[in-house]
């Protein structure tokens, strides 16, 4: 009964991190733009900008493309060459897929690792940050997508390698087997 | 003990392994041989957020989505049908040309192929246009817009030759210049193919005046970007990094609020598909940073410098072998990771062959441009294999042609190095 509860409670929470990092993607990129754009507005009308906007948007790139990367876990987007793959049999394609992705949790964990040493030493000495910061915030803060995504990562990596591909891999012979592609 | 580890990366790669994944461990197990904590791997990785650049793709990206997911490309087509679709294989130079456009917006060629393809293949049969003609043409004019600015291949190219600091250096507009004359070879000799190929057409009448005046006003709102971006990038009023800030929220607020083809409800799947791509990309950018510092300290690109030289002395003879490296590894990795993976190490190589690194990063995209589509592990294939519902076998001997065209646009753009710089230089 009790490890039922525990499933639900784990699928529920899951629903949850998707859906906030979904929405925190969407309004961080729109800050994105938007202070991006204001800036040049503001550079060519008013003839300066504002003076912590360029490390900030910066930072912002980092922080979309964290949580862009992760996204891309779910989606099975990752970057990969899998012209070996679209030759293997089903079984074998099934057991290629556990490895690899257990291979990227397993990197993910440890960069996750990692990371939360680099934060720290920027957190016990934030005089000498690794990198500039924008004022009010301490550098760790900014840092701290680094080992909070990475980690995200191998969780949902370790998730994906267990469920089904999210499309088939494409074969040469074969259109039929092919589903639509959705345009994105 | 190495060449152990080496061929398990190799068996996890060929599995399909994530890219980024292979490179982190390669730089994990580098920095540790030569006694440095995993940690510098995360500070490199960070080095992400110093690089000013690097802000131009997020926001051209998610600029090419918005206005893919919008009607643009249907008034895009619509327009240039009224200005070439009277000419011999008119319809043909309209597909040409809205590929090189939208694929410089967007840098994402499979994009392309999917949201032109669905205009423009059924516009294309229904003009009697050869199916395998039309199958062809479309597959490769999917990749044409790479070389032109603001292509996020090109600016990714920049940003990682930028980290070797060479003489001349590579200014991201400068690569905005240099890939102007070699695109319009690309599309001039595509577009007198096709007009060759389909002489025995019937040619439509020239549009009336009416049409081309309402195509115009259709497209009012998206007329001023390619001229915000080649004014602003090409004369210097605006940084690439400063277009793509202009060029994002003006799209953002023409879609959204202006246009409103895009709603507030489906505005967080636009922007995460884009981001998809971003991170995909920025990820292996990000452990790349760390990996060439540690090739360059292990000295890897002399070494292989010196490997090559052995058997290769001149200029050209690198050239050669550096056209078909570069198919293959296109063919094998797509655009993005293969400029990421590769410049790293080509381009000390070539600067002691006396290639100009900004040529170099021309030479670097048209190849990958064919590489994109290239048997037998193109990606594009595979995607027009999907959107046209047509064996892949069927699109490679659709693209035969093709391949020769803008092999032989590579073969000149490469031994012909005034194409690239004279705008440049």
């Amino acid at each position: 009964m009790n490890a039922v509860r525990l499933q639900r409670g784990f699928a529920s929470a899951l629903v949850w991190i998707d859906r906030i990092e979904k929405w925190l993607l969407t309004i961080l990129v729109l800050i994105l733009v938007l202070l991006a754009g204001g800036q040049i507005l503001l550079r060519n009308l008013f003839g300066g900008g504002i003076s912590w906007a360029d490390p900030f948007l910066r930072t912002l790139v980092v922080w979309t493309a964290m949580l862009g990367a992760l996204a891309a876990v779910r989606d099975d987007k990752h970057i990969a060459v899998d012209v070996l793959q679209r030759f293997l049999p089903a079984g074998a394609q099934r057991i290629a897929r556990i490895v690899t992705l257990l291979f990227a949790a397993v990197v993910c964990a440890a960069m996750a690792w990692y990371s939360i040493a680099f934060v720290g030493i920027d957190f016990a000495t934030p005089a000498n940050a690794v990198s500039d910061g924008v004022p009010g915030i301490a550098p760790w803060v900014l840092e701290s997508i680094l080992p909070v995504g990475f980690g995200l990562m191998a969780l949902r990596f370790l998730l994906r390698a267990f469920s089904p591909p999210a499309h088939a891999a494409a074969l040469l012979h074969d259109p039929a087997d092919i589903p639509a592609v959705n345009a994105p | 003990m190495t060449l152990l580890i080496a061929g398990a990366l190799l068996l996890l790669a060929a599995l399909g392994a994530p890219l980024f994944a292979l490179i982190a461990a390669i730089a994990l197990l580098g920095f540790g041989a030569s006694g440095q904590p995993g940690t510098a791997v995360a500070i490199e990785f960070y080095r992400l957020a110093d690089m000013p650049a690097l802000i131009a793709i997020p926001l051209f990206t998610l600029a090419g989505y918005l206005l893919a997911e919008s009607q643009a490309p249907r008034r895009l087509v619509r327009l240039t049908n009224a200005l070439f679709g009277w000419l011999p294989g008119g319809l043909a130079i309209v597909s040409i040309c809205a590929c090189a456009f939208f694929t410089a917006f967007t840098g994402a060629t499979g994009v392309t192929l999917v949201a032109l393809g669905a205009v423009l293949y059924p516009a294309m049969r229904q003009a009697r246009y050869e199916e395998r003609f039309s199958l062809g043409l479309l597959t490769s004019a999917g990749s044409l817009g790479l070389l032109l600015a603001p292509s996020m291949p090109l600016i990714l190219y920049g940003v990682v030759a930028q980290q070797f600091h060479t003489t001349p250096p590579v200014a991201i507009d400068a690569l905005f210049k240099a890939g102007l004359l070699p695109s319009l070879l690309m599309i001039v000799l595509l577009s007198a193919y096709s007009a060759w190929h389909s002489r025995g057409l019937p040619r439509p009448e020239r549009a009336a005046r009416g049409e081309l005046w309402a195509a115009i006003k259709d497209a009012a709102w998206e007329l001023p970007l390619p001229f915000v971006i080649l004014i602003g990038i090409y004369a210097h009023f605006l940084a690439p990094s400063e277009a793509a800030a202009a060029t994002t929220l003006y799209v953002l607020i023409v879609t959204v609020l202006i246009r409103r083809e895009i709603g507030f409800a489906e505005l967080p799947r636009v922007i995460r598909e884009a981001m998809l791509l971003v991170g995909a990309i920025l990820i292996v950018l990000g452990f790349s940073l760390a990996l060439t510092n540690w090739l360059i300290d292990a000295d890897v690109p002399e070494s292989l410098f010196g490997w090559l030289q052995a058997s290769i002395s001149s200029k050209l003879g690198f050239l050669l072998v550096l056209n078909a490296f570069l198919l293959v590894f296109g063919m094998l990795l797509e655009g993005f990771p293969a400029i990421i993976i590769l410049v790293p190490l080509v381009l000390p190589i070539a600067l002691h062959y006396g290639v100009d690194p900004v040529h170099l990063g021309i030479i670097f995209l048209a190849n990958l441009q064919i590489g994109i589509f290239l048997p037998p592990a193109g990606m594009n294939l595979f995607i027009a294999s999907a959107r046209f519902h047509r064996p892949a076998t069927t699109i490679i001997r659709a693209c035969l042609p093709f391949y020769a065209i803008l092999l032989l646009c590579v073969l000149i753009i490469t031994y012909w190095p005034w194409l690239s710089l004279v705008l440049v230089r």
